[in-house]
């Protein structure tokens, strides 16, 4: 009974970080309906560039998070022009073009920080690392919470941007309907780059988090790529709301997976379940992706 | 991509020089084995398994128009169930060749039946995890080593797997050339690619043409796997399950020519060539990553038709080469 409390606790925790990779992914995919294969590597170079912070600068890696935001939305808002390029002009599928595109950058991501840091294994401490709360029948380690913590905060202020602001309500009509929002005013070219760029610091930022609670390497991508995939399947492609859902249920599958099972076969039953999802509710276990 | 003049305009060239360019290749490949050292028959070997491959990928990524990111996960099972047919079942190589060919074909359309009803991004999605968790699987069985790999009786026998690498990748060409640009299963998935919703409306049954075309993809990487394992005789879950391999498939078809026919071939021979070449000078690197990632993002970006689309516009001669680099600086 214990060992399963502590391991709905800790999958719950996982859950809510999880989120915060997965809510700007499904924004992306609902508003320039592209599936960036790069989310894994966004998460990786924000975990690397919160290591060179503090190695380089010292103090602890929580305060660079508003920096690490602010630097990763300049590098989307850098890249948004090529990939609008890739997906329009003449060409016959833009969306398949956009996907390659993203694919070629996460290669290009992936093969730079190999060459750079190589297959070393980097870990980051804050002044949580270590410490834990605890509750009589589980202990929850400090870190783990704040992440979640995070996740939550994070996700409760872009639910409040994007349907009690004004720049929330373009963002929604473009990604409901792209041609008619653009004939009542709404530049659909600059609202992709402000979502691209929205997602990039948020996902970077969570690469903070996850590099400070589990191990930097170059490879670690891929695996986060699987996550953000698995959660947006769950969700319903392009429905945000239904990422906090999917992202909990995500966490407690890895968790119990990881506890029952082993954790070698976390990969296997999160196949498992997509594909099931896929062949049952193709529109997300709420049935209402695009 | 070549639209319908396009590919109207492809058919009404010269057939004949076409022909005789073809069957001088053919000739000059069967007597290779005897005239360069083993170092380049074994590259030659390879350049054909990368041609082979990439036209596998090129049927479902580039004639259906649906990306595959886990292609590589058939080469990989082809070479682990080849391996394990030979090793514990003890069944002759050219039978395990086609039972793990039969099986990737059979785990595609596993694969697609679901996949394929929806939009691209679902499947391309579907298909990447699909990779992910066939190398996961690689490595927990006991069957297939582990993440220690494998290893199979070896022959060594430079000549005979180059002749199996040639006749094979040849047959991948001819199936291409009969079952998709001769045939009326290959203007169904022409259809499918250009205008989807229009094929169905005019009654092509595009769920089950996409999942033959997937499944007929995936049955070409499960042989090639098969003789790639035997070839080499040690294998392990990163050197024949690893990302790079499904990455090299995509740069080479795109590289080449997406949705041609020659396209695959082309681009399988200029990467395969540079990437020996640095292999060479440099040594093991993770540096081919990069060139890799910067090739694709530069041809989806300049040239998204590959180095057939600008043979076909006359680039190499100097005035077209002025014209269309004057349309390409245009951003």
């Amino acid at each position: 009974m214990e060992l399963f409390l502590q391991t709905l606790i800790d999958g719950l925790l996982i859950g809510g970080l999880i989120i915060v990779v997965g809510i700007g992914f499904s924004l992306c995919f609902g508003v320039m309906h592209i599936v960036d294969f790069a989310v894994g590597e966004w998460v990786m170079v924000g975990a690397y560039v919160s290591f060179l912070f503090v190695r380089h600068l010292g103090h602890d890696p929580m305060i660079y998070l508003p920096l690490i935001f602010f630097t990763f939305c300049a590098c989307g808002w850098v890249i948004y022009p090529l990939i609008y390029r890739a997906v329009s002009g003449k060409r016959h599928n833009p969306v398949l073009m956009g996907l390659v595109f993203t694919f070629g950058i996460s290669i290009l991501a992936k093969g730079g920080a190999l060459s750079v840091w190589g297959y070393h294994i980097q870990s980051i401490t804050t002044w949580l690392s270590g410490k834990s709360i605890s509750l009589g029948i589980a202990t929850v380690p400090a870190l783990r919470f704040s992440g979640f913590a995070f996740g939550i905060l994070i996700t409760i202020l872009f639910m409040i941007f994007l349907y009690r602001t004004k720049w929330g309500i373009v963002i929604r009509a473009t990604a409901q309907d792209r041609d008619t929002a653009n004939l009542l005013g709404a530049d659909v070219r600059k609202v992709g780059a402000f979502v691209y760029s929205l997602y990039a610091g948020i996902t970077g930022m969570s690469g903070v988090l996850i590099g400070a609670l589990f191990s930097i390497h170059a490879a670690m991508g891929a695996k986060y790529c699987t996550l953000a995939f698995f959660v947006v399947v769950l969700a319903g492609m392009g429905y945000v709301p239904g990422v906090i859902i999917a992202a909990l249920i995500l966490g407690l599958l890895q968790s119990f997976v990881g506890v029952y099972i082993g954790g070698r076969y976390n990969l296997v039953a999160l196949f498992m379940v997509m594909y099931g999802v896929l062949l049952i509710t193709p529109k997300g276990i709420l049935r209402k992706g695009i | 991509m070549p639209t319908w003049a396009d590919q109207a305009k492809l058919n009404s060239t010269p057939i004949a020089w076409q022909w005789v360019c073809l069957g001088l290749i053919f000739l000059v490949s069967l007597i290779i084995p005897w005239i360069v050292s083993p170092l380049w028959i074994r590259i030659v070997t390879e350049i054909f398994m990368w041609a082979g491959l990439a036209q596998s990928w090129n049927i479902i990524g580039g004639y259906t128009g649906y990306l595959s990111f886990g292609h590589g996960a058939f080469f990989g099972m082809g070479a682990y169930v080849t391996g394990i047919a030979m090793m514990n079942l003890e069944w002759p190589f050219g039978v395990g060749l086609l039972f793990s060919g039969i099986l990737a074909a059979l785990l595609a359309a596993v694969i697609g039946y679901p996949t394929l009803r929806l939009r691209g991004a679902y499947f391309a999605i579907a298909t990447w995890a699909f990779g992910e968790m066939i190398r996961q699987i690689a490595t927990i069985l006991d069957v297939t080593g582990g993440a220690f790999g494998m290893q199979l009786p070896p022959f060594l026998n430079l000549s005979f797997f180059y002749y199996v690498m040639l006749g094979i990748t040849g047959l991948t060409y001819l199936t291409t050339y009969l079952l998709l640009e001769r045939s009326r299963f290959g203007y169904k998935l022409l259809a499918i690619r250009e205008h989807e919703e229009a094929a169905e409306m005019v009654g092509v049954d595009t769920v089950t043409i996409k999942i033959k075309a997937f499944a007929l993809s995936a049955f070409f990487p499960g042989v090639f796997g098969g003789i790639y394992a035997y070839w080499v005789t040690y294998i392990h879950p990163d050197s024949v399950l690893g990302a790079q391999i499904t990455d090299f498939m995509v740069v080479m078809v795109f590289l080449g020519g997406v949705g041609s026919l020659w396209g695959p071939f082309l681009g399988a021979f200029v990467v395969q060539l540079i990437n020996r070449y640095l292999w060479l000078v440099w040594g093991e690197g993770t540096f081919y990553l990069i060139i890799i990632g910067a090739a694709i993002c530069a041809v989806v970006l300049f040239i998204p038709n590959g180095i057939i689309g600008l043979l076909e516009k006359r680039i190499f001669s100097p005035r077209g080469a002025l014209s269309q680099l004057r349309k390409l600086i245009k951003w």
